[in-house]
């Protein structure tokens, strides 16, 4: 039997991972799909990639939100103990991944809806339409999709330099995160 | 550059970290090669010659010449024309295989962190695995057109290498390991 606190820690783990496996795919699909002609009645390569794009992007948006959940609930066991630099530094990596992950998916979606596309989540769920067509809007969205990408990749860069680092001075910190 | 080696090993946890990176790295690669395959079906839009329809709106939020824009369906057609009848086939089943075996060099990285040697042991088969996909894909890419060899070949090499380097890490490792439990 898995005590709670494992629970959580084993939980976190596997949605640390599918986070990272599928941000990955999203980075490197997403650099081939927008080579494909723009959508038209006859031209319709876009739909697929762009519909799995946006399923990913929305259900990444729901893992971060109960990441953020398991680590606040983490943080409420934990005692207020004092935190070195490199702690405090890690710390704000992650929230700053956190971050940019919820404003990478939630500016892809609202640009999609400005669009005037539908989406329908994992091809099962309509979502509705939350507004009404805007080229404005959907240029700034998708802009703001684009820049917090790319300052999403700068932070997972950071990321997985860090993860190495601790690998390679064996500093028993990799052992916590890798099941 | 003895003493180098004595004070600096690289630790398995450090090699652990490397092959998950190589790991999602490679299963995002295969990933995004099986969804291209997928969408660039033979018979489609591309391949009958209908001009593309680049409104303005469209162009404007692409940032797109319409020059691009025409070139999008070229990009396609290129890739259809210049791929023999069984490339398509040969891809996708590679690239299926390889998302399997990239992520399944995961535990692999997980146990090197863990010094957990019989999964430790797994990665020869792994990464020898992947290492067969990559020739397989190298000698079918070799034998495409040179549209397609331009595409391909430069980083199908790349991750032969980095296979290659992981095998060959993974094996010292496990022969190390062996050499030090029958002294």
């Amino acid at each position: 039997m898995v005590k709670p606190s494992n629970s959580h820690a084993i939980l976190q783990m596997v949605l640390h991972w599918t986070l990272a496996a599928a941000i990955l795919f999203l980075f490197v699909s997403s650099w081939w799909m927008l080579s494909l002609p723009l959508p038209s009645d006859d031209y319709t390569y876009r739909v697929v990639p762009f519909q799995l794009h946006k399923n990913i992007g929305i259900t990444l948006f729901l893992i971060i939100l109960v990441m953020i959940c398991l680590r606040w609930v983490r943080r409420l066991q934990q005692n207020a103990a004092a935190r070195s630099a490199l702690q405090t530094l890690a710390d704000i990596d992650q929230w700053l991944i956190y971050a940019l992950v919820a404003a990478c998916c939630s500016s892809g979606y609202l640009s999609s809806s400005y669009s005037g596309w539908n989406t329908e989540f994992w091809w099962l769920i309509q979502l509705p339409a939350w507004a009404r067509e805007n080229d404005g809007l959907n240029i700034l969205f998708s802009d703001l999709h684009q820049w917090s990408c790319w300052l999403l990749l700068l932070a997972i860069v950071l990321h997985i330099a860090a993860a190495i680092y601790h690998g390679l001075r064996d500093d028993a910190l990799l052992p916590k995160m890798f099941p | 550059m003895t003493k180098i080696m004595q004070h600096a090993p690289v630790s398995g946890a450090g090699f652990g970290a490397i092959i998950v990176l190589f790991g999602l790295l490679a299963f995002a690669g295969h990933g995004s090669e099986f969804l291209k395959q997928v969408v660039l079906a033979p018979g489609s839009s591309a391949e009958l010659g209908i001009a593309p329809d680049c409104r303005a709106d469209e162009l404007d939020e692409e940032n797109l010449t319409v020059l691009e824009c025409q070139l999008l369906v070229s990009n396609v057609q290129m890739q259809l024309a210049s791929s023999p009848h069984w490339f398509r086939t040969v891809q996708l089943l590679l690239s299926g295989v390889g998302m399997v075996v990239a992520l399944g060099s995961l535990p692999v990285g997980f146990a090197f962190v863990h010094n957990r040697l019989p999964m430790i042991k797994s990665g020869i088969t792994c990464f020898g695995l992947l290492l067969a996909l990559d020739l397989i894909g190298l000698i079918g890419a070799a034998s495409t057109g040179p549209l397609l060899r331009a595409q391909y070949l430069w980083p199908l090499f790349l991750w032969l290498n980095i296979h290659l380097c992981l095998l060959l890490a993974n094996w010292h490792y496990v022969r190390g390991d062996s050499l030090e439990q029958n002294n």
